[in-house]
């Protein structure tokens, strides 16, 4: 049984997974809750099939693991897959116990081998994309423990946890802050909380994308605090208590800009006046950063007065054009005016950084209807319908 | 010297209009009269649309008025709403605790929901009336709510965000610096409430001028009326992030509108005033719908033509009656059976066909 508040922020990362194995709970978990009916199954098949050669491998390996034995295990399931690459389960077993031993690379590949011939692979994309994560294949991780969480791998809390925390932190490694915020949003709704959590709340906080063991232990106080105030905020119940924690953080770290950001973006739905407030004063700290001009434009957007929108937008583009939301504000408002040519190819830029970025696509599809092309309207229209379906996948 | 003259004159001037569109501003409750002097036709027609009377208050509640005791038991609750003389009230009983409110706000001309005060909170009434039971039964999308105790079986508490849509889709002048201000609210949807900056306009016309006349929304592309009109009849964009799939979302017709594929953002004959005339009272003879869809399809095209998309289709079954087949009526499912809307998605309907999102 793993217990995320039980680990230091500086080994987050590796010792998480490192517990994960010394612990087993987490194999245990799958293998309890999913593997055995199949295992039963197949290797009742298996046996009939060949009596002598593969089926005895087979129970050998299901002995070795059940005994704890992983090397043992590891090797007699290589043989039996040597044997018959066809055999679903042996790869996941593989995969489990190669995980376990830390061997991160031969584990994804077993895994990738069982997701190959299996239609349900649930656990195994969560699980690869925890071997994945380790690996440092940031990208193609995030992939796979969103999907694995879309096809239901959060089925107990404390999978959940596990991946959501990793999610939160691969968000933030990538730099999709926001998205991270939402994912760690998690926690503080079930009122889980930890160091490490409170760690990686403050990278995503305050845009730095890191892992938590890249930190410097002389930065980890600011994230701490800056954590705990978005942690309460997140939470919500108390906006006292999450607005004395970001004056707290304000008082401690003047100069942080990206400290006001957050605490902008955190109010934006509850309180859009005071948010335009924290996002000026973040845009005073930092006049080069993009990331508070974009919102300004944007809470201008929400107001519908695209025309006020444009200068910040501009702004924000100016500042960093890699910023998806820089380009999505800036072709949004443009359409808005009728500046539909112009808007759509910020928009399109804005779909280069971030394909999936549904705010982008909808923006997209009304500048294409507004420009007369209804084909390229409905196609972009028929996306955002398949964004928010998967969207709303992973969140449930 | 000569500039400084000028600047002054330019600030009395800036001062003069300030005062005047503020006074007009103040004599808001009376403005839709003062449109009525120029534009009184539309302006009385108007009054009496679902959209002019999409919120009544105390002494002006018909549907209340018509139906002064209405009574409905939903699970362990009971429901009352009671009218005498101008005064309405809502009670919800459990049979051992009863809470009971006056309804100041009534949300539609037909169906009617009750936005109630109560402790200084706002709630959206659990029951509402529809007229085809002439009764109650729960509001539309409150039919999940599973409530534990009177509190909760006495209505759904609204957010600071629901409460500006409710208001400022049912009534007018909601809003004072993007805060609610009931203070300042006017039942129903009257001219200022889409001729937004229609105060300016008849601040010009005391001074016998035209200008600035009020934006004119007849000018707005079909996507843009879609986007305007969807403001309360719920954009595209709005259904798709708030993931709303399945037949509850006929409701929302801009959004269906959008899905037909004949909608064009920039082709005025598919768009919401192309068909209503939003100052008058809903047609509700399909036939008369019939020339809109004949503006485009009335066309002989080669199959050709039509595989290339160069011209629309022409109906082989009908040339008349259009919108009976073409938009069917969807009743929503559920527990919000009372309730039935056209289906304003264009299309080719098949029997026993999936509703398309």
């Amino acid at each position: 049984m793993v217990d995320l508040s039980t680990k230091s922020g500086r080994e987050l990362g590796k010792v998480d997974l490192e517990k994960i194995s010394q612990c087993r709970w987490y194999l245990t978990a799958l293998i309890v809750t999913i593997f055995p009916l199949m295992l039963f199954t197949s290797s009742f098949a298996s046996a009939q099939e060949d009596p002598t050669g593969f089926a005895v491998l087979v129970r050998q390996a299901d002995t070795a693991r059940e005994t704890g034995d992983r090397a043992a295990a590891i090797k007699l399931y290589e043989e039996a897959e040597r044997l018959n690459p066809r055999w679903p389960d042996g790869w996941f077993f593989l995969g489990s116990m190669q995980y376990g031993t830390n061997s991160y690379a031969a584990a994804r590949d077993a895994l990738t081998h069982y997701i190959d011939l299996t239609q349900n692979a649930t656990a195994a994309f969560a699980l690869r994309g925890l071997c994945e994560f380790e690996l440092g294949e940031y990208p193609q991780s995030l992939v796979d423990i969103q999907r694995g969480l879309a096809l239901g791998a959060a089925n107990q809390p404390r999978n959940e946890k596990i991946l959501r925390y990793h999610e939160g932190l691969l968000l933030t490694r990538l730099g999709r802050y926001e998205d991270a915020l939402q994912s760690y949003g998690y926690f503080a709704r079930m009122g889980v909380s930890s160091p490490d959590i409170l760690l990686g709340l403050g990278l995503a906080g305050l845009r730095l994308p890191f892992l938590p063991k890249d930190v410097g232990t002389d930065r980890q106080e600011l994230l701490i605090v800056t954590g705990n105030a978005a942690y309460l905020t997140l939470a919500g119940g108390n906006d006292d208590k999450a607005q004395q924690a970001f004056s707290n953080l304000f008082q401690r770290f003047p100069a942080e800009a990206n400290a006001h950001y957050l605490y902008g973006y955190l109010l934006f739905a509850k309180d859009p006046d005071l948010a335009v407030t924290e996002f000026k004063r973040a845009a005073e700290i930092a006049p080069s950063s993009a990331s508070p001009q974009a919102m300004l434009a944007w809470s201008s957007l929400v107001r519908n007065e695209s025309m006020e929108a444009v200068p910040y937008a501009e702004r924000a583009v100016k500042n960093d054009p890699s910023l998806a939301l820089a380009q999505l504000v800036l072709g949004r408002s443009l359409v808005e005016i009728g500046n539909v040519k112009d808007g759509i190819d910020h928009l399109q830029r804005a779909l280069q950084i971030e394909p999936n970025n549904l705010e982008a696509h909808l923006a997209l599809a009304r500048g294409y209807s507004e420009g007369g092309r209804p084909q390229d309207a409905r196609r972009e229209r028929l996306i955002c319908l398949q964004v928010t379906d998967e969207a709303n996948q992973i969140a449930h | 010297m000569r500039r400084t003259r000028l600047r002054i004159r330019l600030l009395i001037s800036i001062l003069f209009w300030v005062i005047l569109v503020s006074a007009r501003a103040e004599a808001g409750p009376s403005a839709s009269a003062t449109c009525a002097n120029c534009h009184k036709s539309k302006v009385m027609e108007q009054r009496d649309t679902p959209m002019g009377r999409a919120l009544a208050l105390p002494g002006s509640n018909f549907v209340l008025k018509s139906h002064p005791r209405l009574t409905v038991r939903k699970g362990s609750y009971t429901y009352v709403v009671e009218t005498h003389g101008n005064e309405s009230t809502y009670s919800v009983t459990d049979g051992a605790r009863a809470i009971t409110v006056p309804i100041r706000w009534g949300f539609g001309a037909g169906a009617q929901t009750w936005v109630l005060e109560r402790g200084g909170k706002f709630y959206e009434s659990i029951v509402s009336y529809y007229p085809a039971i002439v009764g109650l039964d729960i509001t539309t999308g409150d039919e999940k709510l599973t409530p534990h105790n009177v509190e909760e079986a006495f209505g759904r508490e609204l957010s600071d965000d629901d409460k500006k849509t409710c208001f400022g889709c049912h009534a007018t002048g909601t809003q004072v610096d993007s805060k609610l201000n009931l203070e300042t609210l006017k039942p129903g949807l009257t001219c200022q409430r889409c001729h937004e900056d229609s105060n300016e306009h008849m601040a010009a016309i005391l001074l016998k001028k035209l200008s600035p006349m009020p934006r004119d929304l007849g000018a707005l592309s079909s996507e843009g009326i879609s986007n305007y009109c969807g403001q309360c009849h719920r954009p595209w964009d709005m259904v798709v992030r708030s993931h709303w799939r399945g037949e509850m979302n006929v409701r929302f017709q801009p959004y269906r509108l959008a899905n037909s594929r004949c909608f064009s953002g920039t082709d005025p004959r598919i768009s919401c005033v192309a068909c209503h005339d939003p100052h008058q009272n809903l047609v509700h003879n399909t036939s008369s719908y019939d020339a809109k869809c004949l503006a485009c399809h009335a066309s002989v095209a080669t199959a050709a033509q039509v595989a290339a998309s160069e011209v629309p289709k022409t109906c082989p079954v009908a040339k008349s009656n259009c919108v009976s087949c073409h938009m069917p009526k969807v009743t929503l499912p559920g527990g919000s059976s009372h309730l039935t809307f056209t289906d304003h998605q264009i299309r080719i309907v098949k029997p026993g066909g999936s509703y398309p999102n």
